[in-house]
């Protein structure tokens, strides 16, 4: 029994501890970074589109923006680093856009 | 009226560290975001419940254990833990959204209305986390306390949808997971193993 829970403590700490860096919820094949177009760059169209940006990083090789968007909706959306195209739009892991 | 014990001042001062770390962090981290406080009072308060439910059954499956015993003793205070934690995390949430509309048009998502519900089904247990409700409920009082099993459930299926969080959330519940089944499994065997003597003397 004491082995059994030992095991599974050490798979639990094994599973937290692996890297969370990116979520796989969208990739983005852009290329080397020294190609994609500036974060700032995006996050000045996005404000004059209407957006309401809180935060911007990168994940899965795309932008991803935290935000209020034009219409309102409180979501987080990711964007080709290098078209800018919008990818996908959630809610609170709802999907709300995702491009076809 | 009794003193509280030494043990469960220490237990509260260890309870207290997450929210002291996130009170420094507000003070030194001036560009700290709202919702970087989100994750952290969440994820405690689901592990003061997580915790909270363990200690069923660790003590089923080491009855002589005195720390098992201690904590089993002292825990409704990680019940009123994971409540203090889950209203510090709505709060923080509700600052964050800045508006009730924001709140009510993300609602129906699934990651939402289940933390809603998990938080709902908390409140009367806080309410009765007190000596006088134990005592004025008497046999009904454990009853009530059953309502954390499908908190713990909302609050799980919460953590996967909301953010995508489906292995942190499945990973700190598995331990709780874990021990349910090996309680239910010994509960099971010493069942039949009843059921086996009697039909042997019988």
């Amino acid at each position: 029994m004491r082995k059994i829970l030992v095991a599974t403590a050490l798979t639990v700490a094994a599973a937290l501890a692996a890297p969370a860096s990116a979520t796989g919820k969208m990739t983005c094949n852009a290329g080397p970074q020294s190609g994609w177009k500036s974060m700032d760059a995006l996050k000045g169209d996005l404000t004059k589109q209407g957006w309401t940006l809180t935060n911007a990083k990168v994940d899965g090789g795309c932008y991803e923006v935290y935000g209020t968007d034009p219409e309102g909706r409180r979501v987080e959306a990711y964007f080709h680093p290098v078209t800018f195209e919008k990818l996908l739009v959630s809610r609170r892991g709802e999907i709300l856009f995702r491009k076809q | 009226m009794r003193r509280p014990s030494p043990g469960k001042n220490i237990l509260w001062a260890v309870l207290s560290v997450p929210a002291l770390v996130t009170a420094v962090r507000i003070a030194t981290q001036p560009d700290l975001r709202l919702d970087e406080l989100l994750h952290p009072t969440g994820e405690w308060a689901a592990r003061l419940m997580i915790l909270a439910l363990m200690l069923t059954p660790l003590a089923t499956i080491f009855p002589r254990s005195r720390a098992v015993q201690w904590l089993v003793r002292h825990r409704r205070s990680f019940g009123v833990g994971a409540f203090c934690y889950a209203l510090a995390h709505l709060v923080v949430y509700a600052i964050d959204m800045g508006t009730v509309t924001l709140m009510l048009a993300e609602f129906g998502a699934l990651g939402i209305w289940t933390a809603w519900v998990a938080l709902l089904l908390m409140v009367p247990l806080a309410i009765t986390s007190n000596e006088r409700a134990v005592r004025a409920l008497g046999r009904g009082w454990k009853r009530l306390q059953r309502l954390a099993y499908p908190a713990a459930l909302f609050t799980l299926i919460h953590w996967m949808f909301i953010h995508n969080g489906l292995v942190a959330g499945l990973a700190n519940f598995a331990p709780l997971i874990l021990l349910q089944l090996i309680r239910i499994f010994l509960v099971v065997r010493r069942r039949s193993g009843e059921q086996n003597l009697r039909e042997k003397y019988q």
